[in-house]
């Protein structure tokens, strides 16, 4: 008699989540196009 | 049925609640960052006008001693925690906006310079810590870990390292306790040395990028001398940064050759993993300003912009070094560490002066 084979675990869907790299430079592109287009103006130090 | 449709629901709520949790440790690095910009003005004004002789003490030192303070005297809140992990990410942030105050020129030429030192630097701190770590006898892995983190760029080539070469938990956190308490002290003794040595800001900012091992506290070290040393100290780090995916294949390769690690099949691919994806936002910011892609007065925002990231950086690097805890890590790796960072601080510093005396720095 041939074992039967286990079921097939359920497939898990992995969420897709980006670097902290990669959420830097995002975040770093919107603030430079958010600056080239005068949406922020003369940021204060 | 009913579960597959609830999922994505939990997810996000999931997703949602973290990003509640990191909400009051990011206003706590502010509230402590902008406490240091008051600090720095109010002091100096007060010295001033009641005639004091008094050191001009910057907020970058403000920052990083009320977030000592705090974490060494009270129990920080578990609320705060995981706003606080986010230092790591306004340094990334800044560095990436940093690249706005650099022309690709300046880039290439002090990064040509930095990255030949690098090479050098690298070279010698993995031979010296090795040496030191077989004369202490301490563990082949642990040994390891302690050259990748001091040749390299501090607590993420300890990181990066442990999983290719297969570490254990024990070894890394004793690595990156000796690479932070070490870092903590280079902040107070490097810009003391150098203001001693009279060096100018690009000579000291060489040599807080090659000599201090995590990049936070590089940038520190250099923010403290000068706000130019800061700059430099900050690309040759990244120049350091670039290599940890070449040093930690290297040690992946010799590990797996004596069958204490996993080998490594698709080695471009582990490149790619490895490297420090920041840097190319660096240095894209860095080619749009030099196509002139912003006005002058745009460049100055994109740069104050980076300095209140790095603002709450310095805030998050006092908050998470601990005294105490890094004190109960054991005494050996710390030595071995210790005499290892002064041997290679010399040796950067030495470097430098011969660059200095070749280029004209």
């Amino acid at each position: 008699m041939p074992t039967p084979m286990p079921p097939n675990p359920a497939p898990t869907v992995k969420p897709y989540s980006l670097s902290l790299d990669t959420w830097a430079v995002i975040v770093a592109l919107v603030l430079a196009l958010a600056v080239r287009f005068d949406v922020l103006k003369n940021v204060p130090w | 049925m009913a579960s597959s449709t609830s999922l994505p629901q939990v997810q996000s709520d999931n997703r949602l609640l973290s990003a509640l949790n990191i909400v009051p440790g990011i206003l706590l690095l502010a509230g402590i960052g902008y406490a240091a910009k008051i600090l720095e003005r109010s002091v100096n004004a007060y010295a001033k006008a009641h005639h004091w002789t008094f050191p001009n003490i910057e907020y970058v030192l403000w920052a990083i001693l009320i977030g000592l303070v705090i974490s060494n005297t009270l129990a920080v809140p578990k609320i705060f925690h995981s706003g606080i992990a986010t230092y790591e990410f306004w340094l990334k942030l800044g560095i990436v906006l940093l690249g706005a105050r650099f022309v690709l020129a300046d880039v290439l030429k002090l990064g040509g310079i930095s990255l030949a030192l690098v090479v050098i630097e690298i070279t010698l701190s993995l031979a010296l810590m090795t040496f030191l770590g077989k004369l202490f006898k301490l563990k082949p892995k642990l040994i390891s870990l302690l050259a990748i983190g001091s040749a390299v760029c501090g607590v993420s080539a300890i990181i990066a390292a442990k999983g290719a070469i297969d570490a254990d938990d024990e070894d890394s956190s004793f690595a990156i306790a000796a690479i932070l308490a070490l870092g903590a002290l280079a902040l107070f003794t490097f810009p003391a040395i150098a203001h001693g040595l009279h060096m100018n800001d690009v000579s000291y900012g060489l040599w807080a990028g090659l000599g201090v091992d995590n990049t936070a506290e590089a940038t520190a070290a250099g923010a403290l001398y000068s706000d130019a040393a800061g700059k430099v100290a900050v690309l040759a780090k990244t120049a350091r940064n670039a290599m940890i995916g070449f040093v930690v294949l290297a040690y992946a390769i010799y590990w797996s050759s004596r069958g204490q690690a996993e080998t490594v099949s698709n080695k471009a691919a582990f490149l790619w993993k490895k490297f420090p994806k920041f840097i190319l936002g660096f240095l894209f910011i860095s080619l749009l300003v030099s196509f002139h892609t912003f006005s002058k007065g745009q460049v100055g925002s994109l740069g104050n912009l980076s300095k209140w990231a790095f603002l709450l950086t310095f805030a998050g690097v006092g908050l998470r070094t601990n005294f105490r805890e890094m004190s109960q890590q054991g005494l050996r790796p710390f030595i071995v560490g210790a005499l290892g960072e002064i041997l290679i601080a010399c040796l950067t510093l030495g470097l430098v002066v011969g660059a200095n005396r070749i280029w004209g720095l």
